[in-house]
């Protein structure tokens, strides 16, 4: 498959080989979450080029397929609160580079695909005594 | 010096954190039911579990990853999410038997009913796996747990016809009082007592945690090499001892608190005391690892934040998997399960999910572009690929044994 031509990514290669379910690892090292899925976009030139990742059980549900895969996005979609709920997106240009894992310039507060995380850090995790207690 | 002191660290702890409830109890009743006549299956299984011990170590070493996140990315979600759930399922089995065998021991030296016991044993556990530092946690268990050497001591002061002791080893037969199916149901526990895939997801998260890298791959193998061979050394003395206790007697081991009678008959109260100690200890450790390797293995699936490195608010559902799996232990342990029935299906259970495991495992090791020059070498790749084949002929028997003995009546 044909690539873009932008900084991290390299001009030609197999997206479901060396993309799909890859780590994403933020700027500080942390893992934010897997590339569930890719977005694609048609080039002026006409090749196809990877827009986005996107993550999150609205991107892996469709791609687990079967039963599995359709309940995890009933499930997912009925925890949003939006109408028509969109999977987490982070945009090509902010990957940096790939290796054995996908590297993104920006952190993971700041890349917000990760909800669950969120909700389970401020409601449960953050109300038990030494959760800020790092080793 | 300190370098010296840190790889036997890493051996010692590794002897005794290898032992767990599964190899405590399954070795105990196969010694007084089948004397050493199955010695040769922890043999097999040890060697088993060193080589993908140290393809997975070495995996994480140098490219970084554990085991989990890499089944993923070379099973694909589907077969991938089949995987993490079976993988999960057998993990979290044995991590309430390691609670219920905590709880055992406890009643052993205190009279007090394991049941009460398990609220008190989960919350310490959770606490530990809260707050407690990775190295502290594997240090003092796996040390502690090498006062299961007294297993070893109490073989050598009870003095046995050793030449009769060979015998049974050399025998390779269920003898007079059991059958051939009897026999093979053994030994597939035995070899899923001996290889649960707890160990390699243990294994390789801790190696990712502690940032492993090419350097370190020496030591990793120091400790696997000879760390693991001795703890199954300590499994083969729990069953030798019962072997030579109980066969002779016609007793069959039912239950954990008849494990330590051979120690008292060889060493007295305080042989007893240590052996208890060393139960605690084991099952207590493995109690952790299992446990951390339940959340270990959801969230690299997802591409979740894990680990024990940093702070529970920066891996929140790493640690609500703990939580809640801790809970859910306690609720399944207050129904009066016996842990010990438990620990026997789980055994079982863990041969099953075995090929889950190890053949992404021998996959990944072999890839360059993880792997660069560090791929498998021809030795790993021979016993791998061998050990495969063993493994599937173990899981695909596991149930159709299971059935035929009625669980090994």
């Amino acid at each position: 498959m044909p690539g873009r031509d932008e900084p991290g990514f390299r001009r030609q290669y197999d997206a479901e080989l060396h993309l799909l379910d890859r780590q994403i690892v933020d700027r500080d090292g942390r893992p934010v979450a897997k590339v569930d899925d890719i977005e694609l976009a048609v080039r002026a030139d006409g090749r196809l080029a990877v827009a986005a990742l996107l993550c999150g059980p609205g991107a892996l549900g469709p791609r687990t397929g079967g039963r599995p895969g359709r309940w995890t996005t009933a499930i997912w979609r009925r925890l949003r609160t939006e109408e028509d709920p969109q999977p987490g997106r982070i945009d090509a240009a902010l990957v940096t580079g790939t290796d054995n894992a996908v590297h993104v310039s920006a952190s993971a507060d700041e890349l917000r695909v990760d909800g669950l995380e969120r909700w389970v850090r401020h409601y449960v995790v953050d109300r038990i005594p030494g959760a800020g207690h790092a080793d | 010096m300190k370098k010296i002191f840190a790889v036997a660290l890493g051996i010692l702890t590794a002897i005794g954190g290898f032992v767990d409830i599964g190899d405590l109890v399954t070795n105990a009743l196969v010694g007084s039911r089948f004397g050493l006549s199955l010695a040769w299956v922890v043999v097999v299984g040890v060697i088993g579990i060193v080589v993908f011990s140290e393809m997975s170590g070495r995996v994480a070493a140098i490219s970084g990853r554990a085991t989990f996140d890499l089944v993923r990315e070379r099973l694909g979600p589907r077969i991938g999410l089949a995987n993490l759930l079976a993988s999960m399922g057998v993990t979290f089995l044995t991590f309430i038997a390691e609670i219920g065998g905590v709880a055992l021991a406890i009643e052993i030296a205190t009279s007090v009913n394991e049941v009460l016991w398990v609220p008190v044993v989960a919350a310490a556990l959770w606490i530990v796996l809260w707050r407690v530092r990775f190295s502290v946690l594997e240090n003092v268990f796996g040390l502690v747990g090498l006062a299961l050497v007294v297993f070893a001591v109490a073989l050598w002061k009870l003095d046995p016809d050793w030449g009769a002791l060979w015998a049974q080893v050399t025998s390779f037969s269920p003898g007079a009082d059991n059958t051939w199916t009897q026999y093979c149901y053994y030994a597939v526990a035995l070899f899923g007592a001996a290889l649960t895939p707890y160990e390699v997801f243990f294994f390789s998260s801790g190696g990712v945690e502690e940032h492993w890298g090419e350097k370190d791959v020496g030591t990793m193998r120091l400790n696997v090499f000879l760390g693991f061979p001795l703890g199954g050394a300590l499994s083969l003395a729990v069953a030798a001892v019962t072997a030579v206790v109980f066969l002779p007697a016609g007793v069959e081991v039912e239950s954990l608190s008849q494990v330590p009678l051979p120690v008292a008959i060889a060493l007295g109260k305080i042989g007893v005391a240590i052996a208890l100690l060393g139960f605690f200890a084991a099952t207590f450790g493995a109690a952790c690892e299992t446990g951390l390797s339940v959340g270990y293995s959801i969230a690299q699936f997802y591409g979740w934040s894990w680990g024990k490195f940093v702070a529970p608010r920066q891996a929140a559902r790493f640690h609500a998997v703990i939580l809640l799996s801790t809970l859910v232990a306690v609720a399944v342990l207050l129904t009066t399960v016996d842990p010990v029935a438990v620990t026997e299906y789980s055994v079982v259970f863990s041969a099953l999910a075995l090929p889950l495991t190890y053949l992404p495992i021998l996959v990944i090791a072999n890839d360059p572009d993880y792997m660069g020059e560090r791929v498998n070498g021809r030795l790993a790749n021979v016993l791998g690929s061998v050990y495969l084949v063993v493994i599937l002929v173990v899981a695909v028997a596991a149930i159709p044994l299971m059935i035929l003995t009625r669980g090994g009546q």
